[in-house]
């Protein structure tokens, strides 16, 4: 392990990987505050100038890119309410009301420590616990699967701010949504209306960008005034960083949560972004305070994303399975290169492979060091006019909803569910149940259906494997637990 | 009842009676389609209308009992704004979709750049006129140049330099 680790060592400290170790973090932190265009569609258009480079040195850049963006992304959540990332929306929930409330450097301060605290344990953990945790994750079956999206979604349900009917109504509409399209299992169109475009689904991005972009800035524009009410920023960068270690029991929960999903082929950042989230909420002593400017709302989300994102390479690493979009584009790096992922390729290029995890770790420290020196400049937008900015803003999304493929039906999309979102907003539906059930929507169905067909339509397989009926348990823990929570609480009342 | 508080209700009801008419589209798109297709399907749309009911009952409910003056909440921006803001608001990203789709990026962009801020009653023509010059320029920079993004002309521009560009 060790001469492993120094192999990676050396290989990571050339001078050519640590010049694309910058480029790379530069441009995730740049792309990942622009709506719309996050890591993995930098990642996407960097793949071709890939090719003339060394392995080592392109899988660095791609990653460093990922990595970036998960750090920038928060910077737009916190100050404008407009997550720059799918995988920083939930950080916007108390990260904007403290830059409202002229604590935006605080917020970001928070969302840095969390950030690196999160992704150097998420390295380790892959250095680690690539092998035998893949191994375990190969044993999950569809049920498990399935177990999983429905505990996601239950979790969202009860955790979300608002009214539990409107935050289940709007988990509904988001599996909905996602079952536009060819259907994975008999590949019937579904809801397409004879539309090219209905054909592939609705595109993820566009609707991102309306339901946090579009809808936020309809607010913006009503409200007017600049981002921060009391037109000053208070509070200190480092406050908020080293404030992170005031609530390590949130960040080693989120970030073992981030860690757990990110190994879990199909779930993401963004879930487990919006997860931990609700998780910190549900066992906070003041989930009241949620959603008002906590640091703990800050710190959960990030700690989440940015854990997920190494765990996610275990199984594309190890197994050739892609754990989300990130792992996917690295895939397809590592194939361009004339590689072949799986576990041959921890023996025939130990180099590689040790160089690319002591780099991850490396990029984390980098990208903390170049998030803490940019945000002193990124907090000065909250004291900026509305009514100049939002113009600005409306371009920028409305063209991030256009550049992801290029379609004019994206910025369509975009503009309806920013529209929709205001309204929905505005009488208390909320939005993250509809995300969540977007995302997590094509994985329960598809995993339900392949239990079933496994089982021979046997509807027990759910409850009959030991994992699957845990999650399901936990499930079930999640809705009864705050009524117990509360005829407990009342009970202690009327006794004293 | 006076008007905001009416407008606030109808809102709500519409939107309600939306959700309900989308979930109901659901499982009547749904029925036509294979078993396997239509299962998943099936039992969304069931528990979507089932819940968009129960919401519907909650807020005639609610309707019934809540003073007029606590039905909006004290913080919402919609409540106290003016409609010159409202509609800016609402429409400026339709508009700029259209303009977009029809005449590109140019012209969509200088559009928004210079008339919203005016829209919403900002009065320094010279701050409008400096920002919104800079922020078109480095976009356009920096969409085609560094995220390898083309702008698009729009329709009607891609018509005019079809129309007019030797090729």
């Amino acid at each position: 392990m060790l001469d492993n680790l120094l192999l990676g060592l050396m290989a990571a400290l050339g001078w050519k990987q640590f010049f694309f170790m910058i480029v790379g973090t530069v441009i995730g932190l740049w792309v990942g505050v622009l709506p719309g265009l996050g890591g993995p569609v930098a990642m996407a258009i960097l793949i071709p100038f890939t090719f003339q480079m060394d392995p080592l040195s392109a899988l660095l850049m791609l990653a460093s890119i990922s990595v970036g963006a998960a750090f920038g992304g928060s910077i737009t959540s916190i100050l404008l309410n407009i997550p720059g990332e799918a995988s920083s929306a939930a950080t916007a929930y108390d990260g904007y009301p403290m830059a409202q409330q002229g604590k935006a450097r605080v917020a970001m301060g928070l969302s840095a420590g969390a950030s690196m605290v999160a992704g150097l344990v998420g390295v380790l953990i892959l250095m680690f616990a690539s092998v035998p945790v893949a191994k375990a994750a190969l044993a999950f079956s569809p049920a498990e699967y399935f177990a999983l999206a429905i505990l996601g979604l239950t979790v969202v349900a009860v955790a979300s701010l608002g009214s539990t009917v409107k935050g289940l109504a709007m988990g509904a509409l988001g599996i909905a949504i996602s079952l536009i399209g060819i259907d994975s299992i008999l590949g019937v169109e579904r809801y397409t209306f004879g539309s090219l475009y209905l054909l592939d689904g609705i595109s993820f991005v566009p609707v991102m960008v309306g339901l946090f972009a579009i809808t936020e800035l309809t607010t913006m524009i009503i409200e007017g005034g600049t981002v921060s009410k009391s037109g000053k920023l208070e509070g200190s960068l480092w406050e908020g960083f080293w404030g992170t270690f005031k609530w390590p029991f949130v960040l080693v929960e989120s970030t073992m949560v981030g860690a757990f999903l990110g190994m879990i082929p199909g779930i993401g950042a963004t879930a487990a972004n919006f997860l931990a989230y609700g998780i910190a909420m549900r066992t906070s002593k003041h989930p009241e305070q949620y959603g008002k400017g906590a640091p703990e709302g800050v710190i959960a989300p990030e700690a989440a994303n940015n854990s997920c994102i190494p765990t996610s390479l275990i199984p594309a690493l190890t197994l050739g399975i892609p754990g989300g979009a990130t792992a996917a584009i690295l895939l397809v790096a590592v194939t361009l290169q004339g590689l072949r992922p799986g576990p041959m390729l921890f023996t025939s290029n130990p180099e590689l492979v040790w160089g690319f995890f002591v780099g991850l770790f490396i990029g984390c420290l980098m990208a903390t060091a170049l998030y803490l020196v940019m945000i002193p400049w990124f907090a000065l937008i909250t004291l900026v006019r509305i009514e100049l900015m939002a113009p600005m803003l409306l371009i920028i999304t409305l063209f991030g909803a256009y550049a992801n493929e290029r379609n004019m039906m994206d910025v369509l999309v975009a503009i309806a569910f920013g529209l929709f979102g205001y309204f929905a907003r505005r009488h208390g539906y909320p939005l993250i149940s509809l995300v969540i059930g977007l995302i997590l929507g094509k994985l329960a169905e598809g995993s339900f259906h392949q239990a079933l067909m496994i089982s021979d339509h046997d509807y027990s397989v759910f409850v009959l494997r030991p994992l699957s009926a845990a999650i399901f348990a936990v499930c079930v823990l999640l809705v009864v637990l705050p009524g117990i929570k509360k005829r407990i609480g009342h009970g202690g009342a009327e006794v004293t | 009842m006076d008007a905001p508080v009416r407008n606030y209700w109808r809102e709500e009801f519409a939107l309600a009676a939306g959700l309900l008419v989308f979930f109901i589209g659901v499982v009547a798109l749904a029925i036509p389609l294979p078993f396997d297709a239509r299962l998943f399907p099936l039992v969304i749309g069931v528990a979507g209308i089932l819940l968009m009911l129960g919401i519907l009952a909650g807020e005639i409910r609610r309707r019934a009992t809540v003073v007029p003056a606590d039905v909006i909440p004290a913080n919402d921006p919609a409540a106290n704004a003016a409609w010159p803001r409202y509609a800016t608001a609402l429409l400026s990203a339709p508009v700029f979709g259209l303009v977009f789709w029809l005449f590109g990026f140019f012209v969509a962009s200088v559009a928004a750049m210079l008339l919203m801020p005016a829209l919403m009653g900002y009065t320094d023509r010279r701050l409008i006129l400096i920002v919104g010059g800079a922020t078109v320029l480095v976009l356009a920079l920096f969409f085609p140049y560094l995220v390898g993004v083309s702008l698009p002309h729009g329709i009607v521009g891609d018509w005019l330099i079809d129309r007019f560009l030797p090729h």
